[in-house]
């Protein structure tokens, strides 16, 4: 078994190693200090070969760079778009509630009490503040709802910048009659 | 004790080089998986990659410095900066030619803050001595980088005379002559799974005669 694997890394050294190989190639020997070292003499032996007495790299040089990237945290840049890896799954959801908070609270403060056009804005933005607030049977906002607008609008401030979420908050969040009432005219025009 | 020079008197290897574009290009690949990996998330991949190219960055920057001691942590701070920016790699150019080109410009900034400090020690030298560290500057190396580096070369010489003639054929006909496996496999007559375990067994010896040197 490891002669099979040395040989893989005999192949990779002159790449001609199969990519269906590499995978765990590269997870074993990042595993296996010994595989390193050997893949290290391998290199070691082709230099050797092709320049002698030439200069090399002093033992235990890989090993320093290894610890360098460790101690210094270095991370590597971004990768480009075509590699980079999806959003973990339990991040999914959050970036959906972020949409819709969003949307919630583009009505919500477009049809602020007392404001000039707020009738005209409030039926455009009616189907939206519907599809978030909907009230079945025109019944009043429950205190339940209320307080999952309030979970969606907090949910969004952790994602957008801080005027946004001071916006969200000092507009919309702040003025509860405000929010009963857009909810009132969406129900009122289904 | 033999020596086995390039053919093309070039003192790099794998670098492409006329008749050998086939070869060079499976290396440049294997590299470009190495650095897709990387850029993944697997450091595993990004060490190898160090382990292929430490000596190459060493002898580059060294030669540009003209000091050993200096060159590695310039080229440790190359391979660094290399891992750093390795996101931004899309494989327009080979891997180590970007690589190298992130090692010369960390050598050249070395150079430039070099020539800023104070050479302190040269008030301290007699002419002897100031004309041996001179020498030493000249070829880039250490005494005892260079002691090391012959005996490696005896070592890896002597382990390739001891080994039987098809073994020795194959790596040599890979190592210095840079031929594919395909093409040694048409140069030996032999099946290219067999020129695989050959050179695998040919690095095999030459590694258990470097362990107890370098171990």
């Amino acid at each position: 078994m490891t002669d099979q694997i040395r040989e893989q890394m005999s192949a990779l050294l002159d790449g001609e190693l199969a990519p269906g190989e590499l995978g765990l190639l590269v997870r074993r020997m990042e595993r296996d200090a010994a595989l390193r070292r050997a893949f290290g003499n391998y290199v070691l032996a082709g230099e050797s070969l092709r320049a002698p007495g030439c200069i090399i790299a002093s033992p235990g040089f890989a090993a320093r760079v290894s610890a360098a990237l460790d101690a210094g945290g270095a991370v590597p840049a971004t990768a480009p778009a075509e590699l980079a890896r999806p959003a973990p799954r339990w991040k999914r959801p959050l970036a959906g509630l972020a949409v819709a908070a969003g949307a919630a609270l583009a009505a919500v403060v477009l049809v602020r009490p007392g404001t000039d056009g707020g009738s005209l804005v409030a039926q455009q933005a009616a189907p939206v503040t519907m599809a978030v607030v909907s009230m079945p049977g025109g019944a009043s906002p429950t205190p339940a709802q209320t307080q999952r607008l309030a979970g969606y609008l907090v949910a969004h401030g952790q994602y957008a910048s801080a005027i946004g979420r001071r916006n969200a908050w000092s507009n919309a969040l702040a003025a509860d009659p405000g929010i009963n009432r857009v909810v009132y005219e969406a129900s009122e025009k289904r | 004790m033999a020596n086995f020079p390039p053919s093309d008197g070039s003192t790099d290897g794998h670098e492409p080089r006329d008749g050998s574009e086939r070869q060079a290009s499976g290396v440049e690949q294997s590299d470009l998986e190495l650095v897709r990996r990387v850029q993944r998330g697997e450091r595993g991949a990004f060490d190898l990659l160090v382990l292929r190219y430490q000596h190459k960055v060493v002898k580059l920057v060294a030669r540009l410095l003209r000091d050993q001691a200096e060159a590695e942590d310039v080229a440790q701070e190359a391979f660094v900066k290399a891992y750093r920016a390795i996101g931004s790699f899309r494989g327009d150019s080979a891997f180590y030619t970007w690589l190298y080109r992130i090692a010369v410009n960390t050598a050249r900034n070395s150079m430039a803050s070099r020539q800023r400090r104070p050479l302190d020690y040269e008030s301290d030298l007699n002419e002897s001595e100031q004309s041996a560290v001179e020498s030493r500057m000249r070829h880039g190396d250490t005494p005892e980088a260079a002691a090391l580096s012959d005996e490696i070369h005896r070592t890896v010489n002597g382990a390739i005379e001891a080994l039987p003639e098809d073994l020795r054929t194959a790596i040599i006909l890979r190592e210095v002559e840079g031929l594919s496996y395909e093409e040694i496999a048409e140069a030996m007559e032999c099946p290219v799974g067999t020129v695989r375990s050959r050179i695998f067994r040919a690095r095999e010896a030459i590694d258990r005669s470097l362990k107890p040197l370098l171990d």
